[in-house]
């Protein structure tokens, strides 16, 4: 009993992606002595330690010292000044990351908000197609935003894939390209989060509250009220990691955001180090508030976690009874449904792929809109003046696969030792550090893995990585481990440490543990992380174009630089291929896990989603 | 039973053996094989790297390294701003070797802070437009020209009688909401504009530009207020006037050029007087070692070659391949380009207006674009 109770409560909170947990005590190996374990566990977070901090450490910490002492890196003329933190904090930029605290508080919120009204109609009612949103749920998350952006462009922009099929939608231009455009498309963005961390909890949460409060007399929003506070450990993860994810993107602030002269930080930190001679250090100081912008929430969330306990699971958890709507109501809940996924998903994709086959896409045309396929002959067969998309995409799929591989392997060594912790200090450090993280903007990495590596004790004494693929893949690698750790931490902390005990009392060695007693039950997460980052990685824009070496240009760079020369006819045909690859990837790698991997791989472990 | 689940486990494990094999050897292989390419690159010495933002330059380095064997340049393609913010997060320690962009400020600070290689003007004949852009200390010569603050317009939505002759002429109301022009922040050929234009009204000729700073301020505050439309570069500008949103704007001729020839024909550029003249620059590292720095002379000399120039000339033929030649004896790449005499043009000085350009563009964020 105690240990089923046990194994229960440890899923309560274990199964939430993106949220770094503590396992009950009950769950963690037994204490070995000190003397035997001390120098193990040492030299392991030491390597880890080492690892993270050529990777993150280093190279931010190099541009973030730009903040208050430009003269280190050749930058400025003071060892120490607060000139720039003013700087920082007035005009344009203060105005920028005014405007990305409100809209991260209000998309981190509306998000949560709808997620959970999507996560419950999908887990705890009969809604139609309830396999298809979870699937869906999982194309928006990899799906970039400036790709949403240019989708949303392509339909909504005057002579654009709206007006071509005869959709009056001039009017709605103006609005989206504003506040309103940029806070719809940034939860979108943050949806997919927070509904994969509310309903790993809603799975866990048997129907017996439901049934108590309306036992007890409660009406349905009384019993909302009541249920809604259970879910207090999982609705705070999302605000937080939606708050962290919608303040570091760049996407949004640099198409959506500038356009409407709607500045936000990640754009003024850019803006910074445009000019000639780039301001590093006002953008350090951007970088290092949207690092501590993070901070409060993961405060919050602590706080409002640690008063009760949300212990909810035990063996007496029963499970959870559906919602069975009548006919009428279950076809008006799906279409709401399906119209959420419209506007988050189905709109954007649906500008870009029209838009692609629009003949001078966004152009006034007298005589009538045309529909060509000239836009993709021009990149399959280019000329001399046009950039094919064969080489640019090959080597994104390529970079695609080293990143998510050696990406999957770091997070799944750090997403362990956060789960299995104390839950000291330790595990806290590593924990703010990661969500941290995840707010600094992919160009703040990006230069200060040039300022890093290109150091001259580094280059000309140790290795020389500059203007190298090498470099660029540790540089997404990089970009990547946060989210991802934070994503396998959840499910990985789910594994009964008793399964690996009992498979070396009876003798298999290290790594027949591992592939009989824990492979099986991560295989899953493994597959679908992988395929998070390596989707992600081909969309990375902001490292690719500072990093990229001559003459090897990802396909994210390419497609900027015919968006930027307003190819836009060109530069969304691309776009739409290389989602497309990325789509027949996923199939593929999809395929083969449900060809090779046994059954029973697919059946346990991990259900964020269902393969 | 047994022998059964024996099978059973058999056939488990040789799935997993073989999918992990085979992932663990297409992986391998991966990683080889990039390492194998990066190595091989680095054993044939030192490279040359040019970091560039023209929209020829892969058709220029990919014929020069077909005539020119030796050596292989290499090409990092990008726009201005991230190519300038590699150069300065580099510093000391820099990987470039050859930077070929548009306009000459960038060139000036560079040269002021001693990092460029002096004397690399090619022996060959410069017309006057390109004997005027030439760096004093020849630390960096044109390769072609270019003009900034062209009036692109649609003659389908303003005819050539109504245009604006002079630059006080785009602040009557007669002009109020038809005018665009470019981000100096997101846009390479817009600072050297707005400097022009201060420039010519504040009629700077020497000393300090306090003066025409502040009448150029003045006269782009007023130009906001009869209703100015700005966008990020010329592609969202050109789009802008495409879309009917704005009849005209104050951009790079080129980029009206192509748009004419291509997408719109309607479009037409004419010229205010004066427009500033905006070259495509090179300049070369003057702290790379010697093989290098002489490698990139044999670049720099091709660049300003028949050959060179005539690559140049169809290596973006809807773009950055519609300028002036700054070479006697060399045409324009297509008759859209008027002749270089017909065109009103100032040349302005990058060592004056290139340290103001932060500044200036500060004051434009604030005054102008979000004003």
């Amino acid at each position: 009993m105690t240990s089923t109770s046990t194994s229960l409560v440890t899923r309560d909170t274990a199964t939430l992606p993106g949220v770094a947990v503590s396992p009950s005590s009950a769950t963690r190996p037994a204490p070995t002595s000190p003397a035997r374990r001390w120098p193990t566990l040492a030299w392991g977070s030491l390597a880890i330690w080492v690892v993270l901090g050529l990777l993150i450490v280093a190279p931010v910490v190099s541009f973030l010292l730009l903040a208050t002492s430009p003269r280190l890196f050749q930058q400025g003329s003071s060892y120490f000044t607060l000139r720039y933190v003013r700087e920082a904090l007035s005009g344009t930029t203060g105005r920028g990351l005014f405007d990305s605290l409100w809209v991260s508080v209000v998309a981190a919120v509306s998000s949560t908000g709808i997620a959970t009204l999507v996560a419950w109609l999908v887990q705890r009612t009969n809604v139609y197609g309830r396999r298809v949103w979870g699937l869906l749920m999982w194309l928006l998350l990899l799906v970039p935003t400036w790709m949403m952006t240019l989708g949303w462009g392509d339909l909504l922009q005057p002579y654009g894939a709206a007006s071509t099929v005869g959709l009056p939608v001039s009017w709605l231009y103006g609005e989206f390209f504003g506040p309103l455009g940029i806070v719809i498309v940034l939860t979108t963005a943050a949806l997919p989060f927070a509904y994969f961390i509310v309903s790993a909890a809603l799975r866990g949460l048997g129907s017996e509250f439901e049934d108590a409060a309306r036992i007890h007399g409660a009406g349905r929003l009384r019993t909302v009220r009541t249920v809604l506070p259970i879910l207090a450990p999982a609705l705070w993860s999302a605000v937080a990691i939606g708050f962290a994810e919608t303040m570091s993107d760049f996407g949004v602030a640099f198409t959506l955001g500038y356009h409407a002269n709607f500045p936000m930080a990640t754009y003024t930190l850019f803006a910074a180090i445009s000019n000639f001679p780039a301001n590093f250090s006002v953008a350090a100081v951007i970088a290092v508030l949207l690092i501590v912008a993070t901070i409060p929430p993961i405060v919050l969330q602590s706080r409002a976690t640690r008063r009760r306990s949300y212990a909810v699971l035990s063996g007496r958890t029963r499970t959870p009874r559906r919602r069975e709507f009548g006919p009428m109501a279950r076809v008006g809940v799906t279409v709401g449904l399906g119209a959420v996924f419209l506007v988050a998903l189905g709109a954007p994709v649906l500008g870009a792929v029209v838009g692609s086959f629009v003949r001078n896409l966004g152009i006034y045309a007298p005589a009538g809109v045309h529909f060509t396929t000239a836009s993709y002959a021009a990149i399959l067969h280019p000329t001399i003046a046009d950039k094919s998309i064969g080489a640019p995409l090959v080597l994104s799929n390529q970079l695609g696969i080293v990143v998510a591989t050696a990406t999957g392997v770091l997070a799944y060594v750090l997403g362990r030792r956060l789960g299995a912790g104390r839950g000291g200090w330790g595990q806290r450090v590593t924990d703010v550090f990661l969500l941290g993280t995840v707010a600094i903007p992919g160009v703040v990495l990006g230069v200060g893995y040039i300022f890093f590596y290109n150091l001259s004790a580094i280059s000309s004494h140790l290795i020389n990585l500059y203007q190298t693929l090498p470099l660029l893949m540790l540089a997404l690698t990089a970009n990547a481990l946060p989210g991802q750790t934070r994503f396998m931490a959840g499910p990985l902390a789910q594994v009964q440490p008793s399964l690996a005990e009992a498979a070396r009392v009876h003798g298999a060695g290290r790594w027949r543990t591992w592939r009989s007693a824990q492979l099986p039950l991560v295989a899953r997460v493994l597959v679908w992380g992988w395929l998070l980052t390596f989707t992600k990685t081909i969309a990375e824009l902001a490292i690719s174009q500072v990093l990229y070496p001559p003459s090897h240009e990802p396909v994210s760079v390419t497609i900027q630089a015919y968006l930027g020369n307003y190819q836009l006819g060109t530069g969304t045909a691309m776009t739409v291929l290389t989602l497309l690859e990325m789509l027949a990837v996923i199939g593929v790698v999809l395929g083969l896990f449900r060809l090779l991997a046994p059954r029973g791989w697919r059946r346990i472990g991990w259900s964020g989603v269902r393969t | 039973m047994h022998t059964t689940q024996q099978s059973v486990r058999i056939t488990r494990g040789r799935r997993v053996l073989i999918g992990a094999s085979a992932a663990a050897a297409a992986l391998a292989s991966l990683t080889l094989s990039i390492a194998s390419a990066q190595a091989s690159a680095r054993a044939q010495g030192p490279t040359l790297v040019v970091y560039s933002a023209q929209g020829y330059d892969s058709a220029v380095v990919t014929a020069f390294n077909k005539t020119n064997p030796g050596f292989i340049v290499t090409l990092n393609d990008n726009s201005t701003g991230p190519l300038l913010q590699q150069i300065q997060a580099e510093g000391t320690h820099p990987k470039w070797g050859v930077l070929w962009v548009d306009g000459s400020q960038a060139f000036a600070a560079l040269d002021r802070q001693g990092k460029l290689a002096k004397g690399i003007v090619p022996k060959v004949s410069f017309n006057a437009v390109g004997r005027a852009n030439i760096a004093a200390d020849g630390s960096f010569v044109p390769t072609g020209l270019t003009a900034t603050g062209a009036l692109v317009y649609d003659s389908s939505q303003i005819s050539p009688a109504r245009l604006p002759k002079t630059w006080a002429d785009l602040l009557k109301p007669e002009y109020a909401h038809m005018l665009g022009m470019n981000d100096p922040t997101q846009s390479g050929p817009t600072y050297p504009l707005i400097a022009g234009v201060m420039n010519d009204l504040g009629h700077y000729t020497n000393g300090s530009p306090a003066s025409a700073i502040r009448t150029g301020e003045a006269f782009f505050t007023r130009l906001k207020k009869n209703g100015l439309v700005i966008n990020a570069t010329n592609g969202p500008t050109l789009g802008a006037i495409q879309s009917h949103k704005i009849a005209m704007a104050i951009i790079q001729s080129s980029a009206g050029y192509g748009a004419e020839i291509s997408t719109s024909p309607t479009i037409r550029v004419a010229y205010l007087n004066p427009v500033t003249a905006l070259p495509g620059t090179i300049g070369i590292d003057g702290l790379m070692p010697k093989t290098v720095q002489d490698e990139a002379r044999k670049f720099v000399d091709y660049v300003l070659s028949p050959a060179g120039q005539h690559v140049m000339q169809i290596g973006d033929p809807q773009g950055d391949s519609l300028f002036w030649p700054v070479l006697n004896g060399e045409k324009p790449a297509n008759k859209v380009i008027p002749a270089l005499s017909s065109v009103p043009m100032q040349t302005t000085n990058p060592y004056v207006w290139g340290p103001l350009e932060n500044q200036i563009n500060a004051w434009f964020t604030a005054h102008v674009t979000n004003g």
